[in-house]
C-alpha cells in the first residue's frame, strides 16, 4: 500500500444524486473517506466501490457516496482521499450532546446558520472544556488498545480514558499527572513495538463500521425495568438484548421510544433518531432535559445523546448515523457501562440502503431492497451484547416502519430473524386505543424469566388466549350460547389486559412500573386467574349471572384503573392484591 | 455577462433532453434553452445528472418541439425563486412566473429552492393553535402552528373545497396555495374562493394544470415553500395548502421512470419517502422567527398505498375525509395535546367524552345493522351519531370560533343524554350544562 501520508486524489467524472464517480491514479483504499471539493466547500464521502478504467489503463474508477447536496458539482472537481474509514470521535463530553448523523454538532452549527448548508462542520466534541483527569498507569508500564489510562468525570458518569482500540502492545513512556485537560491536549505518549511514538488524547477516532471487540462475551439474561408492564411481564429485554419493534404508523412507536427513553433503568441511553421527523428529535432534547433520571435523580439529558439524522438531511448520512450510534455505545460498553440504543427508525436505514444499491444499479431484491438486506441487518443487532469482561451491556432496541403496516415485508422479516424479541403494535389495538398497543399475543423475547417466573408469565399468558378465544365465539355464535364459566374466563383475560397490558404513557403515576409495583401486580394478577368466584345469588338464570358477572368485573375494573393512576405509598400498592382477594369472595373491596 | 452556450442536444425524450460530452455545466445548475435561429427562449432546464460522456436535464415545459439543434445557455447558477412581498395576492406558475396575466412582479431577491434542512435545534416544541373555524379540526384534532398533516381522501371527495374553507377561516398571516396536476375546475374554483374571501390579500398561489409540463409540477412545491420558507424566516406565520401530493408522487415516479431508476412499490422510485419528506420537513416554528404549516391533500384508493402509507409516517396525524365529512375516529393531530390543554377549562373532556360515547355509538349502529339495538339508550347513542356526523363532522360552512364550538358540543350531548351519561366530570358540568 502507497504512503496514506502522500496526498491522494482523484478528478469526478460522473456526478447523480448523491452517488459520485472519480478517476484516481494513485491507489484507493475500500471504505475510506474522501473530501470533494465543489464551489469552495469540502463535501464528505465515503468509497463504495473501485473498478478499473474502461478509458485509461493507468487509472482506476471510485464510485463514493457523498454526504452532502451536490448543487454546483462539477466533472472534474478535485476528490482528495483522507485513508481512514468512516469514524466517530470517542471522548468526553459525549453525553448531552446533540448532532447530526456525521456528529457534527448541532447547536454549534446552528450559531453559524439556522440550515444545514452543505460543507458546514464543527468538531464533534468541544475542544475547550476542561476534564479533572487522573492518570492510572505510569511511565514504564506496558499497555494496549482498549487499556485504561487514566479516567474523568463526565457528570456522575466515571469517563474511563482507553488507548486506542486499533494500537497493538506499547510502553508508556510519560503521562500527565492529575489535572484539567482539554480533549486536543496531550494527555500520554506511548511507545509501540516499532519504537514508534504515539500521543494520546482523551479523545480519539474509532472506525465504525468494525465493532469494538467484546472481552467475555455473554447471552444478555437480567431483564431491564424498562416501566412498560406489557414489556416487562411478557416480553423483557435483558441487558445486552436486542428488540425490533414495528408498527403501522399512528400504532403508537413515538409514544413508546419515549417511554423507554424516559424510563428504562440504563447508565447511558444513545437515540439515533434515523430518517424520522425532526419534531420528535427536538421534543426529546428540548424537553426531556427538564426530565428526572430514574436512578440518578439528575436531568434525563445527562445520561443521553442524541443523532438526529432526521427525515430530510442527507440519506447516505442516515446510514452513517446508525453505526456512528452503535460504535458511541461499544465505547460506553466497554467501559463497564449499561447502554441502551434506541434506532428509529430501522426501516429509514434499509431504506437508504435501498436508495444507493438503486443508484448503483444493482439488482434489487425484493421490494427493491438490496439482496443481502437482511445479512446488513443481522450484523448490525450482532453488535449489541452483554460483556461480562468489563461488566457493560449495549441493547439495541430498533423500530421498525413496516410500507403498509405489512409486517411480511422484507425489513421486519429480516428484522424478526436478527434480534431476540419482537414488540409488535397491533393497529386493531391502537385503533381500540388500547396503548401500549404491544399485542400481548405477538411477542418474542429470549429472557426466560424476568421480574416473573416464566410459570407465572405462561399462565398469563395462557388466559389472555383463552379470553381471545372466547370473545371471537361470543362475536361468532352469540354470548347466548357461552357457558357461564367461559365468561368468567372471558372477563378476567379483559380485567388483566385493560387493568396490566394497557398504561397511560401521559399519567405521572401509571406511565412507569418498577419491578417491587410488577410483583404486587403480578400476585394480584395469578390470585384472579387461580380463583374460582361464586357470583351466584339467590335463583338466577344463566343470562343474568352474565350481567351480573359483567357488573363485578366492571367495578373491579374501575377500581384497579383508578389504582393505576394513584396508588404511590406503599400501603396504597398493596391494596391491589387485596382488593382482588375481596373481589374473589365477593366481599365489598373499596379500600 | 456573456453566457456560455452550446448546441449539440444529441438525445430528446419525455421531459428529459441529454447532451454529449461535458459542457461544463453544475449539478442542479439551470441552462435556457433557446429556439436556433430567432434565439427565442423555450424553456429553462437543470442539470439532474452529469458524466463526462453526457449530461442530462429536466425541461421545465416539456419536451416537444425541441430538436437536436435546439441552443443551450448555461446560467451557472443553481435554481431560485424570486421573492416579493408584492407577490401577496397574484398567481404564479411552477416555475415561479406571473402566471394570473397581470402585470410582471419585481422580486427583491432570489431565494434557493434546495430546501436545506433546519437545524433541529433552532425548531421550537410547537405549542401554538392554528385556529381554523371547523370544530371537527378546532375541538378534536386541533392544528398546530408548524404542523405537516395531510388530508387523506378517495378522488372524489371534496378535499379542494376543505383546503378552500380552511384558507378562508385560517388564522396565518400568509396563505400559500400550491396546486400540482389540478384540473381546469378546481384551479377555476380556488381561484373564485380565493378573490372572495377576505384572506385573498395575505394568498399567493401556485398552480400547475393537468396537462402542464410535468416538470414544472414536479418543482412547484419547492417554489412554493421557499418562498413560504422567506415569510417564515421574515417572522411570519404561513400556511402552506399543498393539493394534491398524489399528483406530485405520480410525477415523481414519471421522471424516476424517464430516467431509468429501479422502482420499489408500485413503481414508485424507493426515495419517495425522503422526497415526501424533504417537502414536509419545511413546516417548522422557528426560533426567533415565524412558522410555516403545511396542509397536503393526499389522494388515495387504499391506506396501503405507497404515497398515504409513506406520507403517513412523515406528517403529523391526518385528517380524513370521507363521504364529504372529517370523520373522527380515523383522523389524528399528533401535536393537539401541546395547545387544547390551554384552552377553555371543558376543552379536552369534551373531546374525550364526545369521542368516547360515539365509539359506543358507532357499536350500535353495527348492531342495528343486524337489528340488535332496540334498547333505549341504544336508540339514544343513535340519535346521537346521526346528530354528530351532521353537525360536528360536517367541515363546511362559516367559521365558528372554538368557544362556540365547544357551546355547539355542549347543546348536542344534552339534546340526547342525561349529564351522568356523558361521563363529564360534575364540576364540568355544573359549569357548562345549563348554560347551553
Amino acid at each position: 500500500m502507497n504512503d496514506i501520508n502522500k496526498k491522494r486524489t482523484g478528478n469526478l467524472i460522473s456526478i447523480q444524486d448523491s452517488l459520485v464517480k472519480a478517476r484516481f491514479f494513485d491507489d484507493v483504499i475500500m471504505g475510506e473517506t474522501a473530501e470533494i471539493s465543489v464551489d469552495g466547500k469540502f463535501l464528505q464521502a465515503e468509497v463504495l466501490q473501485i473498478q478499473p478504467d474502461p478509458k485509461n489503463a493507468d487509472a482506476g474508477i471510485v464510485e463514493m457516496q457523498v454526504f452532502e447536496d451536490l448543487t454546483g458539482a462539477m466533472i472534474g472537481d478535485e476528490v482528495v482521499f483522507k485513508g481512514t474509514p468512516l469514524s466517530v470521535l470517542l471522548g468526553p463530553g459525549l453525553l448531552t450532546s446533540v448532532w447530526d448523523g456525521l456528529q457534527n454538532p448541532l447547536y454549534k452549527l446552528s450559531e453559524e446558520d439556522p440550515y444545514l448548508k452543505p460543507g458546514m462542520n464543527a468538531p464533534a466534541l468541544d475542544e475547550e472544556v476542561l476534564w479533572d483527569f487522573t492518570p492510572s498507569v505510569k511511565v514504564g508500564d506496558t499497555v494496549s488498545g482498549g487499556d485504561v489510562i487514566g479516567n474523568v468525570p463526565e457528570g456522575k458518569v466515571d469517563h474511563k480514558i482507553l488507548v486506542p482500540f486499533s494500537f497493538g502492545t506499547c510502553k508508556v513512556e510519560s503521562i500527565i499527572e492529575k489535572s484539567s485537560v482539554n480533549i486536543i491536549q496531550q494527555v500520554a505518549i506511548v511507545v509501540d513495538e516499532q519504537n514508534k511514538k504515539h500521543e494520546l488524547q482523551l479523545a480519539f477516532r474509532q472506525p465504525v463500521k468494525s465493532p469494538i471487540p467484546f472481552v467475555d462475551r455473554a447471552i444478555p439474561s437480567h431483564a431491564i425495568s424498562t416501566g412498560t408492564r406489557v414489556i416487562d411481564l411478557l416480553a423483557p429485554v435483558g441487558y445486552g438484548g436486542t428488540v425490533g419493534n414495528p408498527g403501522p404508523f399512528g400504532a403508537g412507536k413515538t409514544v413508546l421510544q419515549h417511554s423507554l427513553c424516559k424510563y428504562a433503568v440504563a447508565d447511558i441511553m444513545i437515540m439515533a433518531a434515523c430518517g424520522e421527523r425532526a419534531g420528535e428529535a427536538v421534543e426529546v432534547f428540548k424537553e426531556f432535559a427538564e426530565l428526572e433520571d430514574p436512578t440518578t435523580g439528575e436531568s434525563l439529558m445527562n445520561r443521553m445523546c442524541i443523532f438526529g439524522n432526521t427525515s430530510s438531511m442527507p440519506v447516505a448520512a442516515r446510514e452513517a448515523s446508525v453505526f456512528i450510534a452503535l460504535t458511541v455505545g461499544e465505547y460506553y460498553r466497554y467501559q463497564g457501562k449499561k447502554v441502551v440504543l434506541l434506532a428509529d427508525s430501522t426501516s429509514r436505514w434499509a431504506q437508504a440502503l435501498r436508495e444507493r444499491s438503486g443508484r448503483q444499479g444493482d439488482i434489487p431484491g425484493p421490494e427493491a431492497f438490496p439482496m443481502d438486506i437482511p445479512d446488513q441487518i443481522k450484523g448490525m443487532y450482532q453488535r449489541a451484547g452483554e460483556d461480562l469482561g468489563t461488566g457493560g451491556s449495549l441493547t439495541f432496541i430498533g423500530t421498525v416502519s413496516p410500507a403498509g403496516g405489512n409486517f411480511q415485508e422484507p425489513v421486519t422479516q429480516a428484522t424478526m430473524d436478527a434480534t431476540g424479541g419482537f414488540w409488535g403494535l397491533s393497529q386493531d389495538r391502537a385503533d381500540a386505543k388500547k396503548y401500549p398497543a404491544i399485542d400481548p399475543l405477538v411477542y418474542t423475547t429470549s429472557v426466560y424469566d424476568g421480574f416473573v417466573s416464566w410459570k407465572d408469565r405462561r399462565k398469563m399468558i395462557q388466559t389472555l388466549n383463552d379470553a381471545n378465544d372466547i370473545d371471537q365465539t361470543i362475536s361468532t355464535i352469540g354470548l347466548k350460547k357461552v357457558p357461564v364459566s367461559n365468561y368468567v374466563q372471558f372477563q378476567k383475560g379483559l380485567t388483566i389486559d385493560f387493568c396490566v397490558m394497557q398504561q397511560d404513557a401521559f399519567d405521572k403515576v401509571d406511565a412507569c412500573t418498577r419491578p417491587d409495583r410488577l410483583q404486587v401486580i403480578n400476585q394480584a394478577v395469578q390470585n384472579l386467574i387461580d380463583s374460582s368466584i361464586d357470583f351466584q345469588q339467590g335463583d338466577m338464570d344463566d343470562e343474568q349471572i352474565k350481567e351480573l358477572i359483567k357488573q363485578k368485573f366492571d367495578g373491579l375494573r374501575q377500581w384497579w384503573r383508578e389504582w393505576n393512576y394513584s396508588a404511590k405509598s406503599e400501603e396504597e400498592v398493596t391494596n391491589l392484591p387485596k382488593a382482588v382477594d375481596k373481589f374473589i369472595l365477593q366481599e365489598e373491596y373499596a379500600v | 455577462m456573456i453566457r456560455k452556450e452550446i448546441n449539440k442536444i444529441s438525445e430528446v425524450g419525455k421531459a428529459l433532453i441529454s447532451v454529449e460530452g461535458n459542457p461544463g455545466v453544475a449539478l442542479n445548475h439551470v441552462v435556457e434553452l433557446l429556439e436556433a435561429d430567432s434565439n427565442q427562449s423555450l424553456s429553462f432546464a437543470k442539470a439532474i445528472n452529469i458524466t463526462e460522456d453526457s449530461t442530462r436535464f429536466q425541461v421545465f415545459n416539456g419536451t416537444t418541439g425541441l430538436s437536436t439543434s435546439t441552443k443551450i445557455r448555461m446560467h451557472e447558477i443553481p435554481l431560485t425563486a424570486g421573492f416579493s412581498n408584492k407577490m401577496l395576492g397574484r398567481s404564479f406558475d411552477g416555475a415561479g412566473e406571473v402566471s394570473d396575466g397581470g402585470p410582471d412582479v419585481i422580486f427583491e431577491k432570489e431565494v434557493s429552492t434546495r430546501l436545506d434542512t433546519l437545524n433541529p435545534t433552532v425548531r421550537n416544541v410547537p405549542k401554538q393553535a392554528l385556529w381554523t373555524g371547523i370544530p371537527m379540526i378546532d375541538v378534536f384534532n386541533t392544528l398546530v402552528k408548524s404542523q405537516k398533516i395531510p388530508i387523506f381522501a378517495g378522488p372524489t371527495e371534496p378535499y379542494n373545497r376543505l383546503l378552500s374553507q380552511i384558507a378562508q377561516g385560517a388564522q396565518a398571516d400568509v396563505i400559500i396555495f400550491a396546486g400540482i396536476g389540478l384540473k381546469f375546475d378546481e384551479y377555476h374554483y380556488f381561484k373564485e374562493q380565493l378573490s372572495q374571501s377576505g384572506n385573498i390579500d395575505k394568498t399567493i398561489m401556485f398552480s400547475h394544470l393537468a396537462g402542464d409540463s410535468q416538470i414544472k409540477g414536479l418543482m412547484l412545491p419547492d417554489v412554493a415553500l421557499s418562498v413560504a420558507r422567506e415569510f417564515g424566516d421574515q417572522g411570519k406565520d404561513v400556511l402552506v395548502l399543498l393539493t394534491d401530493m398524489t399528483n406530485w408522487s405520480n410525477i415523481l415516479r414519471n421522471v424516476a421512470n424517464y430516467q431509468d431508476m429501479i422502482p420499489s412499490l408500485q413503481g414508485y422510485p424507493g426515495s419517495l419517502y425522503s422526497e415526501l419528506a424533504k417537502r414536509y420537513e419545511v413546516a417548522a416554528d422557528i426560533e426567533g422567527a415565524g412558522s410555516i404549516t403545511i396542509i397536503g391533500a393526499t389522494t388515495l384508493e387504499s391506506l396501503e398505498d405507497p404515497v398515504p402509507d409513506n406520507t403517513g409516517y412523515i406528517t403529523e396525524g391526518q385528517f380524513f375525509l370521507e363521504n364529504g365529512k372529517l370523520k373522527l375516529a380515523r383522523s389524528l393531530s399528533r401535536l393537539k395535546q401541546g395547545v387544547n390543554g390551554k384552552t377553555r377549562s371543558d376543552h379536552r373532556a369534551i373531546m374525550t367524552a364526545m369521542a368516547s360515547l360515539l365509539a359506543d355509538a358507532e357499536k350500535a349502529h353495527e348492531a342495528a345493522e343486524v337489528g340488535a339495538a332496540n334498547d333505549p339508550y341504544s336508540q339514544k347513542l343513535l340519535r346521537y351519531r346521526t346528530d354528530f356526523i351532521d353537525n360536528v363532522e360536517e367541515p363546511f360552512g362559516e367559521p365558528i370560533e372554538l368557544e362556540a364550538a365547544l357551546d355547539k358540543c355542549w347543546a348536542i350531548l344534552k339534546r340526547h343524554f342525561d349529564p351522568t351519561e356523558t361521563g363529564l366530570s360534575k364540576k364540568l358540568i355544573e359549569e357548562y350544562w345549563d348554560k347551553n
